[in-house]
C-alpha cells in the first residue's frame, strides 16, 4: 500500500502517509525550505504543481541589488527600518543563514554558488543585453564573469544560426558603458540536426566533451588577449561543473555563462539536483500534481489533498510550509473583474487599493518603480511566517508561508528576490522544526 | 525641400484611400497616396475583420444594409485572398427582444439578404461552444475579412499600374492658390523631412482625420468619433461569425479570425482621432455579453484588445437629433465635393462607411475627383479579381504549419507563436533598404509577436537580428526592443488578469531580470527628456 490514505481517513493520520513536513511548491523558496528541512532530520514531502520561476529566471541570487559596499550590512539597515518587510519580519541573520544553507546545500547536491567573499558586495554580472546586473551571489560560472575587477576585453561568443544569443547587442551596450568588449560567432557541430534548439537541449550536447571541444578549438585562437570568454548559459546539463572547468582550459581564459531566454540552464540543473539528492535522503517529491484542497479545523491544518491521475490522495503532516509563488506561479489567482484569492487556504491577502484593476499597472511595462500589483498583493505573515489575517492575527498555526506569496516586494524591480525567498525559507524550517536561530555576528 | 507632381494626390492609407488609387489607376489616373503612419494603420486596421453581410443593419439602416450585400458580393469575387468564407450567424437567446426576429427577418429580405432558418440541432451540430439555450438562428452570407491584406493588394495593384504610395507623410499644410487646392505640404514622420506634392485635385480619404485635413484648406467637415473596443480570445470557440440578433448594442459581435475568436464592440463618443484608449470595463462589458452566448469564454484568455475610431457621417439634416444608440448612427457614407459646398475646387473629402463598402466609396469619390478634372471614364473595379502574384495569406497559421511540416524546411522560427521564421524576417528587414524599421513595422509584415507570448521571446530574438542585419553600432536592436516592448504592452495593458497576467509577468522577468532592457533604456529615456527639453 503506497503511503496515501483512503479517502475516509480510515488509515490512522499517524501512518505512512505521514510526514513532519510538507512543502507545497518547487521554486527556489520551496526547494530550499525542503531540502534545509531534510539536513535539519526531519521527513519531508515536497508537492508541486510544476517547477518554479527558477526555470525562467537568470540564475543568480539577488540579495539586495542596490547595496553599493557590503550586502549584508545594507539588509541589516533596511531590515531595522521596515519591521513589515518580508527582510524585517525574517530577520538579517535569517537572510545570511538562509543563504549559507543554499550554498551549502547545493554543494551537497554538486553545484556551486559563489559571492564576493574578499569584499562582500555585489557582484556586476553581464545581461545578454549587456545589461549590468548587480545579485550577491550566483553559480560559479556566472560569478566568474564579475566584471568588477576585470581588466582587459571580453569576448562574447555567439553560435551561428542560433536563435537566443545575439553578442552583437550585448557588445555594443557594454562598450558603451566603458567596457571593452568583442563577438564572436561560432559554427556548432553537426547543426543540421537541430531543428531550433532550446536552450536545454543545447544544454545536453554540451555534457558532451566531442562537442564542446569542438566549440573551444574554434574560440581559441580568438581569446588570447580577452580577460574572459563569455558564452549564453547552456554549458552543459548534467555535466556542467566539468565542461566549464574543460573549456576554460582548453580556451586558456575563464569562462563564464550569460543568462538565456527561458529555459533558464542554471534553474534546470538545481531543479534537477535537489531533487535527485532529495530523493536520495528517502524525502517524497511530486512534481506535477496539484493540491487540490487542504483541510483544516479549529486553525490547524490536518491534510493535504493530492489530485494525481485522476485520484485523489491525501497526506497528513504536522506543519506546511506554503511555497507556492504568488501571482506568477499560481499560488495568487485573479479574474477581470479584479478579485485577488488565494485558492488552497483562502488565506486574507494584501491587494493594491481600489475596487477594481485600474491600479494594478502603470501605462508602462518597464515603468522604473515596477508595477503596484507586484508589491501589493500578498500574503502577510508574522515573523514566524504564519498567516494574518487584516488585524494582525495568526490564522493557521501549523502553516508557513513563504517566498512570492509574501506581500510588500516586488521581486522585478527590488533586486532582492532570491534574498527573500532563501530567508523566508529558512525562517519557516526553523519555526516549524523548532530549531534554535544562529546568531550571526556578520 | 523636394517636389512632387502628381494628378491626384489621395491622403490616407486606409481602405477608402487604398481603393480609391487603385480605381483611380483603372480609370488612366496616376495618383499618390500619403499615409501618416503605415497602411492600415488607422480605423480600417482597428476593426473587428468582418466582412458584413449587411443584417446587422437590415432594421436601423436599410440603405447600408443594402449597400452591405452588394459589396460583400463584389469583394468575394476581386478579392477572395482576403477573405475567409466563414459564413455568418444571427442568434437570439431569451434575453433578446422576441418581436425584433420577424422585424430583422422582414428587414433581410427587403435589402435582399439571403438567410436561412437553422433549427437548434442544425446550429448545435454547427458551433457547439454556443449556447443551448437559442431560440432562433439563421444563416447568413458573413465572412471574415483581413484588410491588411486588401488594402496592400489594393495598394500593389495600383502600383503596377504606375501610382505610389508613401507611407509614414503627415500633411501639414493643403496648399490654397486661386480658390483650389493644388497640393499639399507633406513632413516624414520618421524622419522630420518636408516635401511639397503638387495635385490638380486632392481626395481626402482620412477617416477619422478627414476634418483635420479639411480644416488644413479652413473648411468644416462634421463627423461624429465614435470609439469602438475589440478583444482578441486565445482559442477560436466559433468557426462562424455570430451576431446578436437583436438590435445593435454593445459586444454582440464574434468573429472567427486565424486562430482567435474577436469580440466587438464598445460604442463611446470622442473628440480625437488618435483616441484609441480602452477603459478596463469595456472589456469587462464584452466579456459580460460574450458569456451567455458562448458559456465560459469569461474564463479563457484574453489576448489582446484594440479601439478603432469610427468616422460616422452625420447628413446636415440629422445634426442636433439624438440617435437611440451610437450603434444606431447611421453607417452610410458622403462624398463631399467641396467646390459645390464650399466654393473651393481641387478637394473633394469622403467620410462615413464601413470596411465592407470602401471599394463603393473610392467609385463615388473617384466619379466627383474626375468630373472636375473634366474626364468620364466609367468604374471598373468591380469588373475583375485583383491582381495578386502571391497571396500574402500570413495570417492563415494553418497554411504556414503546412509548409513547414511538409518539406519545406522555413529555417529556424523565431516567433514560435505565429511562425514567424528567420528568413522571412530577415527579407522583410531587407526590404526596408536603408529606410528607419521597427519591430512594430515587422510584426504588421509578418505577425511577429502577435501570439500568445505578446514578442516575450521573438522581441529580443528579432532585435538581436535586425541588429546583426543592420550592423548599426549605436546599438539599434536595444531600442528597437524597447519601443517594441511598450508598443505590445499597451495592447494587453486591459487585459491583465488570469492568464494573461501571468503571461506580462513572465515577459516582464524576461526584458527586466534576464535581459537588463530596463537598466539600458534608462539612460536612452533621460537623453531623450534633454532633448525635447
Amino acid at each position: 500500500m503506497p503511503d496515501n490514505a483512503n479517502a475516509d481517513g480510515r488509515k490512522h493520520p499517524q501512518g505512512t502517509g505521514r510526514t513532519d513536513v510538507i512543502v507545497i511548491g518547487a521554486g527556489l523558496s520551496g526547494l530550499a525550505a525542503a531540502g534545509h528541512a531534510i539536513r535539519a532530520g526531519a521527513k519531508v514531502r515536497l508537492i508541486a504543481m510544476g517547477w518554479g520561476q527558477q526555470k525562467v529566471a537568470p540564475g543568480w541570487i539577488s540579495v539586495c541589488d542596490r547595496a553599493e559596499d557590503d550586502v549584508i550590512a545594507e539588509v541589516r539597515g533596511h531590515a531595522v527600518l521596515h519591521p513589515e518587510h518580508p527582510y524585517g519580519l525574517a530577520g538579517a541573520d535569517a537572510m545570511l543563514q538562509g543563504l549559507e544553507q543554499f550554498r551549502a546545500l547545493a554543494e551537497e547536491a554538486g553545484l556551486f554558488y559563489d559571492w564576493r567573499q574578499k569584499d562582500g558586495h555585489n557582484m556586476r554580472l553581464m545581461t545578454a543585453l549587456g545589461a549590468i546586473q548587480r545579485p550577491a551571489m550566483a553559480p560559479r560560472a556566472m560569478a566568474y564573469g564579475d566584471l568588477t575587477d576585470v581588466s582587459g576585453p571580453v569576448l562574447l561568443v555567439g553560435f551561428t544560426g542560433w536563435r537566443d544569443f545575439y553578442p552583437e547587442m550585448a557588445v555594443n551596450n557594454l562598450r558603451a558603458q566603458g567596457f571593452e568588449a568583442r563577438a564572436l560567432w561560432v559554427t556548432l557541430p553537426g547543426v543540421d540536426q537541430y531543428w531550433d534548439p532550446w536552450p536545454n537541449e543545447l544544454a545536453q550536447s554540451f555534457d558532451n566533451a566531442a562537442f564542446y571541444e569542438a566549440i573551444a578549438r574554434q574560440v581559441q585562437p580568438h581569446a588570447r588577449d580577452a580577460a574572459l570568454v563569455g558564452f549564453p548559459a547552456v554549458l552543459g546539463q548534467d555535466n556542467h561543473n566539468d565542461t566549464v572547468q574543460r573549456m576554460a582550459e582548453q580556451i586558456g581564459r575563464p569562462v563564464f555563462e550569460i543568462p538565456t531566454l527561458p529555459p533558464s540552464m542554471p534553474g534546470h540543473r538545481l531543479s534537477r539536483r535537489l531533487t535527485h539528492w532529495m530523493l536520495h535522503q528517502r524525502a517524497r517529491v511530486q512534481v506535477g500534481h496539484p493540491v487540490v484542497r487542504a483541510r483544516v479545523e479549529n486553525g490547524r491544518c490536518l491534510s493535504v489533498e493530492v489530485e494525481a491521475l485522476g485520484h485523489i490522495n491525501t497526506f497528513y503532516a504536522d506543519e506546511f510550509i506554503l511555497a507556492t509563488g504568488g501571482l506568477y506561479n499560481g499560488g495568487i489567482k485573479s479574474d477581470d473583474a479584479g478579485r485577488l484569492w488565494e485558492p488552497l487556504f483562502d488565506l486574507p491577502l494584501v491587494t493594491p487599493p481600489g475596487e477594481d484593476r485600474a491600479d494594478w499597472y502603470h501605462e508602462r511595462l518597464l515603468f522604473e518603480h515596477g508595477h503596484p500589483i507586484h508589491r501589493d498583493t500578498g500574503v502577510r505573515v508574522n515573523p514566524a511566517m504564519r498567516p494574518l489575517n487584516a488585524a494582525g492575527e495568526p490564522v493557521l498555526e501549523n502553516v508557513a508561508v513563504i517566498g512570492q506569496m509574501l506581500a510588500g516586494f516586488n521581486p522585478l524591480t527590488d533586486g532582492c528576490a532570491e534574498g527573500i525567498e532563501l530567508a523566508t525559507a529558512y525562517k519557516a524550517v526553523q519555526t516549524a522544526l523548532q530549531l534554535d536561530t544562529q546568531e550571526t555576528t556578520r | 525641400m523636394s517636389t512632387t507632381t502628381v494628378e491626384v494626390l489621395v491622403i490616407g492609407g486606409g481602405a477608402t484611400g487604398a481603393a480609391a488609387l487603385y480605381d483611380l489607376a483603372r480609370r488612366g489616373v496616376r495618383a499618390l497616396l500619403v499615409e501618416q503612419h503605415d497602411l492600415s494603420t488607422g480605423t480600417s486596421g482597428r476593426y473587428h475583420g468582418l466582412l458584413h453581410s449587411g443584417g446587422r443593419y437590415v432594421v436601423s439602416d436599410p440603405a447600408t444594409a443594402k449597400e452591405c450585400i452588394d459589396e460583400n458580393r463584389v469583394l468575394r469575387r476581386i478579392a477572395p485572398f482576403a477573405i475567409e468564407d466563414t459564413g455568418g450567424l444571427f442568434v437570439a437567446t431569451p434575453d433578446d427582444p422576441a418581436d425584433f426576429v420577424p422585424k430583422w427577418v422582414a428587414g433581410c429580405a427587403h435589402a435582399g439578404i439571403p438567410i436561412e432558418r437553422l433549427t437548434a440541432e442544425q446550429v448545435r451540430a454547427a458551433e457547439p461552444a454556443l449556447t443551448p439555450r437559442i431560440t432562433a438562428a439563421y444563416r447568413i452570407p458573413d465572412a471574415s475579412c483581413d484588410s491588411f491584406d486588401l488594402i496592400h493588394a489594393f495598394v500593389e495593384a495600383a502600383r503596377h499600374l504606375g501610382s505610389d504610395a508613401w507611407t509614414y507623410q503627415r500633411v501639414t499644410r493643403l496648399l490654397v492658390e486661386g480658390g483650389a487646392v493644388v497640393g499639399a505640404e507633406l513632413e516624414d514622420t520618421r524622419t522630420g523631412a518636408q516635401r511639397t506634392v503638387h495635385a490638380a485635385c486632392v481626395l481626402n480619404a482620412a477617416g477619422p482625420w478627414a476634418g483635420v485635413v479639411a480644416h488644413q484648406a479652413g473648411l468644416d467637415v462634421q463627423i461624429k468619433l465614435n470609439r469602438g473596443t475589440m478583444v482578441a480570445m486565445n482559442t477560436r470557440y466559433i468557426h462562424t461569425i455570430v451576431n446578436r440578433l437583436r438590435p445593435p448594442s454593445d459586444g454582440d459581435i464574434f468573429v472567427p479570425v486565424g486562430t482567435v475568436c474577436v469580440l466587438g464592440t464598445t460604442s463611446i463618443d470622442t473628440e480625437d482621432p488618435a483616441d484609441i484608449h480602452i477603459e478596463l470595463w469595456e472589456v469587462s462589458k464584452m466579456l459580460a455579453e460574450a458569456e451567455p452566448v458562448i458559456p465560459g469564454i469569461r474564463e479563457g484568455r484574453a489576448l489582446r484588445a484594440w479601439a478603432g475610431v469610427r468616422p460616422l457621417y452625420v447628413p446636415p439634416e440629422d445634426r442636433g437629433q439624438e440617435a437611440a444608440n451610437d450603434h444606431e448612427v447611421s453607417r452610410q457614407f458622403a462624398v463631399i465635393d467641396h467646390a459645390k459646398r464650399d466654393n473651393l475646387r481641387g478637394l473633394i473629402t469622403v467620410v462615413g462607411g464601413k470596411l465592407t463598402t470602401c471599394r463603393l466609396m473610392a467609385e463615388h469619390a473617384v466619379d466627383v475627383v474626375l468630373q472636375q478634372l473634366g474626364k468620364t471614364i466609367p468604374c471598373t473595379t468591380a469588373d475583375e479579381p485583383l491582381p495578386v502574384e502571391e497571396p500574402r495569406r500570413y495570417h492563415e497559421l494553418p497554411h504556414r504549419l503546412h509548409k513547414l511540416e511538409h518539406g519545406e524546411r522555413g529555417g529556424q522560427l523565431i516567433c514560435e507563436c505565429e511562425i514567424v521564421s528567420r528568413p522571412q524576417l530577415e527579407a522583410a528587414i531587407e526590404a526596408y533598404g536603408d529606410q528607419p524599421v521597427a519591430l512594430d513595422d515587422l510584426r504588421r509584415d509578418l505577425r511577429l509577436g502577435m501570439g500568445p507570448c505578446q514578442a516575450g521571446f521573438c522581441g529580443y530574438r528579432a532585435a538581436g537580428i535586425l541588429q546583426q542585419q543592420r550592423g548599426d553600432p549605436d546599438g539599434i536592436g536595444t531600442r528597437a526592443l524597447a519601443d517594441f516592448v511598450e508598443e505590445r504592452f499597451r495592447g494587453v495593458y486591459p487585459l491583465l488578469w488570469g492568464h494573461q497576467l501571468r503571461q506580462f509577468y513572465l515577459d516582464e522577468l524576461i526584458y527586466r531580470r534576464v535581459l537588463g532592457l530596463d537598466a539600458l533604456i534608462q539612460p536612452l529615456n533621460a537623453e531623450e527628456q534633454a532633448d525635447a527639453g
